[in-house]
């Protein structure tokens, strides 16, 4: 009986908070397909140095010459590289205030509560609309000490720092990585470029938002964070986009250098609408004593394939991460990440969280490799899987690899699904099947929400709300 | 020389597949063996019963094929409904020698199977030995599965094993891998009935620059299936392990549960040790756990250790010795002792004079 | 008075960050039965782990002397060979090693009772019954799923089986119902009378010295002894509890009670 009473069906979900379009009139959008063409005409557009047109022609041939990964994960069949469009811009300059942005744009950015949460708690905002930034902007004071947040493209046309970029840009990531890494660099747009001086803190965090509005089209922003010695970041980065019909890419790429004694936490919130592939492709390499933190929230998107990556290559550093991924309905999220440990003493604590519904499929996958030299090192890793039907899937899939016998590694993993005896307590507490569950998968997602900033944590625990609505009893 | 002295072999790659890849890059998703192929044109060879070929097996259909191209004739043993053979059905394999064994035990009957590898070797020997054993266990039988592995520095031993357990079947196992040049492991085990069951504890010894590849696969497809998989492994000096588990709790296994544990202690520098614990879930109303605790002797343990007169030393061969000393002890017959008392690792302990 | 077997003279020690004990005096004869009581924190297990020689302790200060030799620098394995025993408040759990592997182990290093594995086992099985602890016990692994009372007549074995020339019981009556009391304290005698090796007993409890003849009896308060005196300060204790010890903290220096009464 209480197998029936669970098997209900569930109407899509209302993403009308992120499901609007905007019209695409008057944009300049490339043909369709990837050529060396549509990659020198991106670069010419940009005006960008001969080092980097190199770079992406480069990119687009090994790009052409890799084949696909075999049997990894999720099929990607329905992504069409010949009807992707890489480059669509609005006909718009980068503003430094809201005001300026176009009124279409601007609409879209209230909607999603960007100006309001810059106003209130961030040092600096990047806005993407498709493959170009719309607005950029950050305190002055923060400015004064001499951070920079900016998009890649003006940094390039910057003398002071077209030699940083050049010297950091796709070396952590190289575009010889993985096919969708070569496809990156070929036609990336877009992005931000962060420097933090050395022993400089930031008193709010700095937040690029992505926007992928246009149809059939593909994002590639390139995000570069360099946080000097001693110096501490924290950076969210907000992802959205309507649905349609035709398949959406996100490829982007994070390169991410913490150096010593440094602390970088990256946030992200991703909630791609569930036409998009995210073939993302985020990495960090931090110095001794140097610390990174993830947190990532992993709600949208028809197939990811997301595993942030940290190179612990100094001694004493350490390195958290925590996730959650929900997959809902005609999803099938490849998520986890990957702990490579070389220094001494370094520490790694992996905690993930992964929601299954709806038939939507979950594959958390994890590498941890602790090197020869990293005398005791500890890395802990706990994945947690719920199960809230019969009809979705959640697989779990640890690679471990231990070199030094000093190291100390546990892991621990666990599926299941909320208790009947749960239900029925907070049912006979007054609450409705539905609020009962929810209120359990709420719980359950709490130790990634309150590691996000408020505002975040809200907006997180609306989307477990959106997702769970219409469970009805 | 002549081209005809070299024996013929054969390159077996992609074995000991787990049913979830990962990264290619890892090189953790199955291990690459050369072995031996003579030829056997014109012999006549006695196959099992064709419903073996169903029975999924731990290293896969290409060992699967290949062992049955080697060996001489199959072995077929059947223990009638609702009989307990006390007689343990013994499986010895020796260097170059190849065996095919399929038990069939009927609804209600019991069976203790042993597979012993490298119990009559002289050390320095070279070659490849090879058991594949699938099992059928029909509703209510009992299987007691003993594997004993201890094979030469300078040989390769494949052992495969297939069981498809019926409703209310009970199978325990008991992996004794004591160390081999080469020594791979395939275990794979359909829950296909309801309240099915497997109990597993595999214990490994792997020191030198020996290679250990194990690849365990358990299928829970019936309601109320239950695994219980235990694994407790000592690595010394350069020796390289493998160690890919896979609890499957299929659509349909509703109420099933599966857990898994690992401990290693990793005692020499030059270890390599890989670990790949794998859940798949497609159902809802089942639990699975994963726990795994690799390191050293920790600070706490060593302390006590010492304070009962054990220096560091001795309390790491300690760990050793108890697990030569629990294979000794828990042996069913013979020729498994036998293996453990022709390990150069179990001989250097002495603790042959011990038990 | 018996010869001298430990002596601890203005022994300080603590952990990396702690100091924990602040010039500790103490000294034990040969076959003498010692008492030492203190309240919760007064670190008297601390001393225990610290004469055993255990490395979460550093010592910053003073000596430690058994059998006539300055053991201070040893390892916690060369004490535990010269004859010092430490029975654990929390024996630790050793996975993937059965309590006979670990007891043949610990047997065979120790050149006066090494021995053949048949008598080995018989003397084991004796020593099992004697303490009621079913010999099932010796195939599963050393601690591990073991209840509070099962580790400590496990802890017992040991002792009995070593034969040390010090034993020193932390708080080995703690968490035990009244029978495994009683198998312990016939254990404790059992030593008493078979070895005649010398015993500091760490308790708060006094309902296992009852059987026992108590030489010596010393108070620790905040890491410092506080009082030293003959068995009925045992009894003075039982009746009035630590408080009287605890007030002299503050007036820095403390007296010598319980023989100037």
């Amino acid at each position: 009986m209480s197998d029936e009473r669970k098997r209900t069906q569930v109407a899509d979900v209302d993403r009308s908070l992120y499901d609007f379009t905007k019209s695409e009139e008057g944009y300049e959008r490339y043909d369709d397909g990837l050529t060396p063409e549509i990659v020198r005409a991106i670069s010419a557009k940009k005006d960008e140095p001969e080092w980097m047109l190199e770079m992406r022609l480069r990119a687009l041939d090994l790009y052409h010459a890799r084949p696909m990964a075999p049997n990894w994960g999720p099929s990607i069949e329905g992504l069409d590289l010949d009807h992707i469009s890489t480059y669509v811009s609005p006909k718009t300059k980068q503003a430094k205030s809201w005001d300026d942005v176009p009124e279409d744009i601007k609409d879209t950015f209230e909607r999603l509560g960007i100006p309001e949460a810059e106003r209130e708690s961030l040092a600096g905002v990047g806005a993407q609309y498709d493959s170009e930034i719309v607005y950029h902007n950050m305190r002055e004071e923060v400015a004064e000490q001499g951070v920079i947040y900016t998009t890649i493209e003006d940094a390039l046309h910057d003398p002071k720092w077209e030699p940083v970029v050049h010297e950091y840009f796709g070396t952590l990531i190289p575009p010889t990585d993985h096919k969708f890494a070569a496809l990156h660099y070929a036609v990336w747009s877009g992005g931000s470029f962060v420097y933090v001086p050395a022993g400089v803190t930031l008193p709010y965090p700095l937040q690029s938002y992505f926007r992928l509005n246009a149809a059939g089209a593909g994002q590639f922003e390139h995000t570069l964070i360099i946080v000097e010695p001693g110096a501490d970041l924290h950076f969210i980065e907000g992802c959205s986009a309507p649905k349609y019909y035709e398949a959406n890419l996100h490829a982007g790429a994070v390169e991410l250098f913490v150096k010593d004694g440094a602390r970088l936490r990256y946030s992200t919130i991703e909630n791609w609408s569930k036409n998009m592939y995210n073939l993302n492709t985020k990495r960090a390499t931090i110095g001794a004593d140097a610390k990174m933190e993830w947190v990532s929230g992993s709600f949208g998107s028809h197939v990811s394939y997301l595993y942030p990556t940290t190179i612990m290559a100094g001694d004493r550093g350490t390195c958290e991460f925590t996730g959650i991924t929900f997959a809902g309905a005609t999803q099938d999220l490849d998520t986890g990440c990957k702990v490579i440990m070389n220094g001494a003493d370094t520490t790694a604590s992996v905690s993930t969280k992964s929601i299954s519904k709806d038939g939507g499929v979950n594959t958390f996958r994890s590498s941890v490799v602790i090197g020869r030299h990293a005398d005791r090192a500890r890395c802990s890793v706990s994945c947690q899987s719920l199960m809230l039907d019969d009809i979705s899937r959640s697989d779990t899939i640890p690679a471990m690899d231990v070199r030094n016998a000093t190291a100390q590694v546990g892991h621990e993993a666990t599926i299941g699904r909320i208790s009947d005896d749960t239900v029925l307590y907070l049912m006979s507490r007054g609450c409705s099947e539905a609020e009962a569950r929810t209120l359990v998968v709420n719980g359950f997602a709490n130790p990634v929400s309150k590691e996000l900033p408020m505002e975040y944590a809200v907006e997180m625990n609306n989307l477990i709300k959106l997702e769970m609505e219409g469970a009805i009893g | 020389m002549a081209e005809k002295d070299l024996a013929p072999e054969l390159t077996l790659e992609r074995v000991n597949v787990a049913p979830a890849q990962t990264w290619n890059r890892l090189r953790t998703n199955d291990i690459t063996l050369t072995v031996p192929a003579r030829g056997r044109k014109g012999d006549v060879y006695f196959s099992l019963p064709r419903l073996f070929e169903g029975v999924e097996c731990g290293m896969g259909r290409e060992v699967t094929d290949w062992v049955e191209s080697q060996a001489a004739d199959a072995r077929y043993i059947e223990i009638p409904r609702g009989e307990k053979r006390e007689e343990p059905i013994v499986v010895a394999v020796g260097a170059g020698e190849v065996a095919d064994t399929g038990v069939m035990v009927r609804a209600g009957a019991e069976a203790t199977i042993v597979v012993a590898a490298g119990a009559g070797e002289k050390n320095g020997e070279a070659g490849t030995s090879a058991s594949l054993v699938r099992i059928i266990a029909e509703a209510d039988a009992r299987v007691h599965l003993h594997e004993y592995v201890g094979v030469g520095a300078a040989q390769q031993h494949l052992e495969s094993v297939g069981i498809s357990a019926s409703r209310d079947a009970r199978v325990d196992v008991h992996q004794y891998l004591l160390g081999g040049g080469t020594v791979a492991l395939g275990f794979a085990c359909d829950l296909a009935g309801e309240r099915a069951r497997v109990d597993l504890g595999c214990r490994y010894h792997a020191g030198g620059t020996e290679i250990l590849d194990i690849n365990e696969i358990v299928r829970q497809r019936g309601r109320n299936t239950r695994s219980e998989l235990a694994y407790n492994g000592v690595l010394e000096d350069a020796a390289r392990k493998g160690l890919r588990t896979t609890i499957d709790l299929v659509h349909g296994a509703k109420g099933a549960q599966g857990n898994e544990a690992e401990t290693v202690l990793v005692l020499g520098d030059d270890v390599v040790n890989k670990t790949l614990p794998t859940i798949l879930c497609d159902e809802d109303d089942v639990a699975g756990n994963h726990g795994a605790t690799i390191g050293s002797v920790s600070p706490e343990q060593l302390a006590f250790l010492a304070s009962r007169g054990l220096s560091r030393t001795d309390a790491e061969q300690l760990f050793v010795r108890a697990l030569y000393e629990d294979a000794l002890m828990h042996a069913p017959c013979p020729e498994a002792r036998a293996v453990v008392e022709n390990d150069t690792k179990g001989q250097s302990l002495c603790i042959i004079e011990e038990a | 008075m018996a010869t001298q077997l430990l002596t601890v003279s203005d022994l300080s020690a603590g952990t990396e960050d702690k100091p924990i004990l602040h010039g500790i005096d103490l000294a034990v004869g040969a076959g003498e039965c010692h008492v030492l009581m203190g309240p919760n924190g007064a670190g008297k297990s601390t001393l225990g782990h610290v004469i055993m020689g255990d490395p979460a302790y550093r010592v910053t200060g003073g000596r430690i002397e058994f059998d006539g030799a300055d053991v201070t620098e040893l390892s916690a394995d060369k004490r535990s060979l010269a004859g010092i025993f430490l029975s654990y408040q929390a024996p630790v759990e050793v996975p993937g090693v059965p309590l006979y592997s670990f007891l043949r182990s610990i047997c065979q290093m120790r050149p006066e009772l090494k021995t053949t594995a048949r008598k080995f086992r018989e003397r084991v099985g004796a020593i099992a019954d004697q303490l009621e602890l079913d010999q099932g016990f010796l195939m599963r692994e050393l601690n591990v799923g073991f209840s509070g009372g099962e580790k400590k007549k496990i802890e017992m074995l040991q002792l009995l089986l070593l034969q040390p020339k010090l034993a020193i019981l932390d708080e080995t009556d703690s968490g035990l119902d009244v029978d495994a009391l009683g198998i312990v304290s016939r254990g404790i005698q059992a030593y008493r009378e078979q070895v005649g090796g010398a015993l500091i007993v760490i308790t708060h409890n006094t309902r296992i010295l009852e059987r026992l003849e108590v030489d010596r009896t010393h108070v620790m308060v905040h890491g410092r002894m506080v009082a030293e005196g003959p068995a009925e300060l045992i009894a003075d204790i039982d009746k009035n509890g630590f408080e009287r010890f605890e007030k002299c903290e503050d007036c820095g220096g403390c007296p010598m009670v319980g023989d100037a009464e």
